[in-house]
């Protein structure tokens, strides 16, 4: 089962995602609170997923996506930015640091759940 | 609390000339913060509401999903009985027949029973393993030989067989293995007495003399409510459980009529 990694500054969101994720998807979940820590969790747990909320403090999840790209560790992952439906201009930036995926907030956990499994189809062979 | 000390502090007479801009400052400060935790929490509400509204969309299809579920079950059943009757022709609508005089009965003996729906499944099923005796046997019109008999009473078993090894139907199969026992402990195959005999099988039992001796056969007709009544209580204690039979005879015969006309 491939790992994920959540990145958000809201423990509320960190939490939601990884229960619905570990608890309904059985998947592995580390989370980080801003972009400098995600940036070391990837380095050593080599997420295959990682989602990165934009506005954080410390390190911003358009530029740590940009950093994720330029690692070993972050350049086979699939990036899924999380971000405000009104922030057009963010998902450009996040898209040209190499964002694959965008999910709206407030995400709908099925979403979420559809999301990762069609993820896993498609990254898993077999 | 912080609000709270904010005001407090407004209130604190004899606040130094030239503090004045600093509790401005320190008021917009706190505004702002407080707007930003309002937008926060907000923010949280609405993503909870996502998943309130997300699982009352589970809930609706799960509903769904176990409606359906039961309708197949119901359906697989059915099919599984109509193959037996299929063979069998004298007997119409044999089972579903008893299956409701069954349930009428065991909804007045142990409503809780009458709930579960592998007893009407069972009911049902009863002589679902017929579809392995021969025809010469199953058809014959003349009273079975002893070796034939045997052959006959093999449905039982070979019914049990057939319907434990579905995990929906296990209580049921109790009924179809425990259909042909007496109460006197002389029926088959197991010799079962009393109440070692599933309540549902003391049920049955009742429900298929019922409406053998109510139907018409090709060598005899049936006979009416009240007598076929009279024949069973007669048999109380013996082949059948009494108290199954005290409350048959409880029950207005134009009930069991109704059952009996409307399922031909």
């Amino acid at each position: 089962m491939p790992s994920v990694l959540i990145v958000d500054d809201d423990p509320f969101i960190r939490k939601l995602v990884s229960t619905t994720l570990e608890d309904v998807a059985g998947m592995t979940i580390v989370e980080a609170a801003n972009g400098k820590e995600a940036l070391e969790v990837a380095r050593s747990e080599k997420p295959s997923i990682v989602f990165l909320d934009i506005d954080m403090p410390v390190l911003d999840g358009t530029e740590a996506c940009r950093r994720l790209r330029a690692e070993p560790a972050g350049a086979e992952a699939t990036i899924v930015m999380l971000t405000a439906a009104t922030r057009d201009e963010a998902q450009r930036e996040s898209e040209a640091a190499g964002a694959d995926l965008f999910l709206t907030k407030p995400f709908s956990p099925l979403e979420l759940l559809r999301l990762v499994d069609d993820l896993g189809k498609t990254t898993t062979p077999g | 609390m912080r609000l709270y000390s904010a005001r407090a502090d407004k209130e604190v007479p004899g606040v130094a000339v030239g503090g004045e801009d600093r509790l401005r400052a320190e008021n917009e400060r706190l505004r702002a913060e407080l707007a930003e935790q309002r937008s926060k929490t907000g923010d949280e509400e609405r993503q909870l509401e996502r998943y309130a509204s997300d699982l009352r969309d589970i809930f609706k299809a799960e509903r769904a999903r176990a409606e359906e579920l039961r309708d197949s079950y119901v359906a697989t059943v059915r099919a599984l009985t109509n193959a037996v009757e299929a063979r069998d022709a004298y007997t119409g609508k044999h089972a579903e027949r008893v299956a409701a005089y069954g349930l009428l009965l065991t909804r007045r003996i142990e409503p809780a029973l009458a709930e579960d729906p592998q007893t009407e499944f069972g009911f049902l099923l009863h002589d679902v393993g017929k579809v392995a005796i021969p025809d010469q046997v199953l058809h014959k019109p003349d009273d079975l030989r002893s070796d034939e008999s045997e052959v006959m009473r093999r449905h039982v078993l070979i019914g049990w067989e057939i319907v434990r090894r579905v995990p929906f139907l296990l209580r049921a199969a109790q009924i179809v293995r425990a259909h042909h026992e007496r109460w006197d402990g002389t029926g088959y195959p197991d010799g079962l007495a009393g109440e070692e005999i599933p309540l549902a099988a003391r049920i049955f039992s009742v429900a298929d003399t019922l409406d053998a001796l109510t139907t018409d056969r090709p060598y005899r007709r049936g006979v009416s409510m009240p007598e076929a009544c009279e024949v069973i209580a007669r048999q109380a204690g013996s082949q059948f459980d009494p108290a199954v039979v005290e409350e048959l005879s409880a029950t207005p015969h134009v009930v069991l009529e109704n059952i009996r006309d409307k399922t031909r």
